[in-house]
């Protein structure tokens, strides 16, 4: 075995440019895929991530679906509100009124998404997950308090707004008591929200409609169960049909899943396509070594070759370079990956943190090689099928 | 120990059938020092090549230890150029990328000999052709004549009791040529038998016996 692989060596020693091109090509596929895959799974982690922490989470929104057309129409009453309440299994349900409303801080005016919630409901349900970076919520005996999102406290404005400094919403003058820490991804619009108390809400927001119910149940197992329940109940109130969509974050879950399955699988598909192109490079290159050496391979059958010795020196020699380009690829995947991922970071300011499985690169490595041997295959099969004689006397 | 019956090789020239070898019944015992001379296109190396079970023939039979080669499949053919049969050929066709040691080497590679004997065995042969400081040299780092002698060595490794030769002192020197041909009869004397194929008259002058062959016929 030792020998075998000395005189694959040798032999690729003595052609050093074009077996170092054809690793180059093995290389470039397998990278290209391992760092698609690689980023692939980190978009998907940076996302549905952050939907596990909210897996027990319904979100109830009114929906109506119009001419293909999905959109937000009309909105809840406390009626409604209360009838999801009495539904067995649900934790909490906390009812949301929002509006946009002119926001104001030194003299810069911008319109806002204003949302009203009760302060206990606040604290015990979302508080669980989007937690202050500065200050708290809003207490219930407050009056005129705020909280406000990540991206209100520093983007928005030329100046960055704090804990106790005071902006003007819709005329009245309201009190920052909490900046929200920064969400990004699927929760990144929570950053642009400014919270105030429910009996706020309704002295500055233009009417008391309720915009989005948010309710926890006790069982995730019950989840999709209760969704439906919510739904049934609320269009009855309103004598409706498919008036209320109620979104169990498992089935978002999901569906983001499905999405980012196909997108990767596309990804993929495109990266494959270098790894085609590789494989004909290695099948072409064992080709033309098989042609340059048929009087190497006559003599050698001449001394005592049998055609399976032949053609484990070719295949061998397919596996070796296609090994290479395998171990390669995975370090040029890897750097890849990263590198791709710091582009996104640079170009649109989103986190997608490459996760590099050490089962793709050991998948990877194997592909490699599965492909390097299938392309020698038919080269090593023609080496080994030659007749000596004739393979001798060619010059 | 080699026996050919009605031995025929036809080429197909175009339109034209050539017959490289017609009807050739030739017997050659064991121990035997054999050469054939011919003119070129006389069909010696051709000949030689049924013999060495490189090529097979059109019709007619090779008996090799009493085995009729043509029943044999390609593998059954490799083994009996491996074990019985050592060929030296005029050009030396050495492996240019390997060594002189790993070139000996290589049949008993082949025939799944362990590598520890196997490189004790080639450098053993080595230094038998006077050729023991020479061992790591590649073959472009050698004269015909050491190529040559590292030719013989290798066709030694798995101790044939055939050598076959095509010409081999076809591209060395006088002198070289006959410490090859000292070689041989070195080789006879253990045993062997040894059949060339030869332009070379002193060859001729040194063996046993002699065979010509003109168009494709062995004459008497």
């Amino acid at each position: 075995m030792k020998d075998a692989f000395l005189l694959v060596y040798r032999n690729m020693k003595e052609r050093k440019a074009r077996s170092a091109l054809t690793v180059l090509g093995i290389m470039v596929g397998i990278g290209a895929v391992i760092a698609l895959m690689s980023v692939g799974y980190g978009m998907q982690e940076s996302i549905t991530g952050q939907l596990v922490e909210m897996a027990d989470v319904i979100m109830v929104m009114p929906m109506r679906m119009e001419l293909g057309s999905i959109g937000a129409f009309g909105s809840f009453t406390d009626r409604d509100q209360e009838a999801v309440r009495r539904i067995g299994g649900i934790k909490d349900a906390v009812a949301m009124r929002g509006e946009m409303e002119e926001v104001e801080y030194k003299g810069e005016k911008f319109m806002v998404h204003v949302i009203g919630t009760d302060p206990k409901d606040v604290g015990a349900l979302f508080g669980a997950i989007v937690k202050p970076e500065e200050g708290r919520y809003s207490k219930a005996n407050d009056h005129k308090t705020c909280t406000i999102g990540y991206s209100i406290a520093n983007d928005y404005f030329d100046d960055e707004i704090g804990v106790n400094d005071r902006l003007t919403i819709n005329g009245s003058k309201f009190r920052v008591v909490g900046v929200l820490e920064k969400q990004g991804g699927f929760r990144s619009e929570t950053d642009s929200e400014i919270y105030v108390t429910a009996r706020d809400s309704v002295s500055i927001l233009d009417n008391e409609d309720i915009s989005e119910i948010f309710v926890r149940v006790r069982n995730i197992g019950e989840a999709e169960e209760i969704a439906t329940e919510i739904e049934e109940r609320i269009d009855d109130n309103h004598k409706l049909d498919d008036f209320t969509s109620a979104m169990t974050m498992g089935s978002a879950i999901e569906q983001m899943e499905s999405i980012f399955g196909i997108l990767q699988a596309v990804l993929i598909a495109i990266a494959s396509i270098s790894l085609i192109v590789a494989a004909m490079g290695i099948m072409n290159t064992i080709l033309m070594s098989v042609m340059e050496r048929t009087h190497e391979i006559g003599v050698m059958k001449a001394i005592g070759a049998k055609n399976r010795n032949i053609l484990f020196l070719f295949l061998l020699e397919a596996g070796v370079v296609s090994a290479i380009g395998g171990v390669c690829g995975c370090i040029f995947g890897v750097i890849g990956a990263h590198a791709i991922s710091f582009g996104i970071h640079t170009a649109f300011d989103v986190e997608i943190a490459a996760i590099v499985k050490p089962e793709v690169l050991l998948g990877a490595v194997v592909v490699a090689m599965l492909v390097g041997i299938l392309s020698g295959l038919y080269p090593a099969r023609k080496a080994s099928k030659m007749s000596p004689v004739e393979a001798v006397r060619y010059e | 120990m080699i026996r050919t019956e009605n031995l025929t090789k036809v080429y197909q020239m175009g339109d034209a059938e050539v017959y490289a070898l017609h009807d050739v019944n030739l017997e050659i015992q064991e121990g035997e020092f054999i050469a054939i001379i011919g003119p070129s296109g006389s069909g010696k190396s051709t000949l030689l090549n049924m013999i060495g079970c490189l090529d097979t023939p059109t019709s007619g039979a090779v008996f090799i230890d009493g085995i009729d080669t043509g029943k044999l499949s390609e593998n059954g053919l490799a083994e009996i150029r491996r074990e019985k049969i050592g060929f030296i050929f005029q050009q030396f066709n050495l492996v240019h990328t390997l060594n002189a040691l790993e070139n000996v080497a290589l049949p008993m590679f082949f025939a799944g000999v362990k590598r520890e004997t196997r490189l004790k065995r080639a450098e053993e042969l080595l230094a038998n052709v006077g050729l023991g400081d020479r061992i790591y040299h590649k073959p472009s780092e050698m004269s015909g004549g050491q190529q040559q002698r590292v030719a013989i060595a290798r066709a030694l490794s798995n101790d044939p009791e055939v050598v076959i030769g095509d010409e081999p002192t076809g591209n060395v020197d006088t002198e070289t040529g006959n410490t090859i041909i000292d070689i041989l009869e070195g080789l006879n004397k253990e045993g062997r038998t040894v059949v060339v194929v030869t332009h070379d008259a002193e060859i001729a002058a040194r063996v046993g016996r002699t065979k010509r062959m003109r168009d494709g016929r062995v004459l008497d």
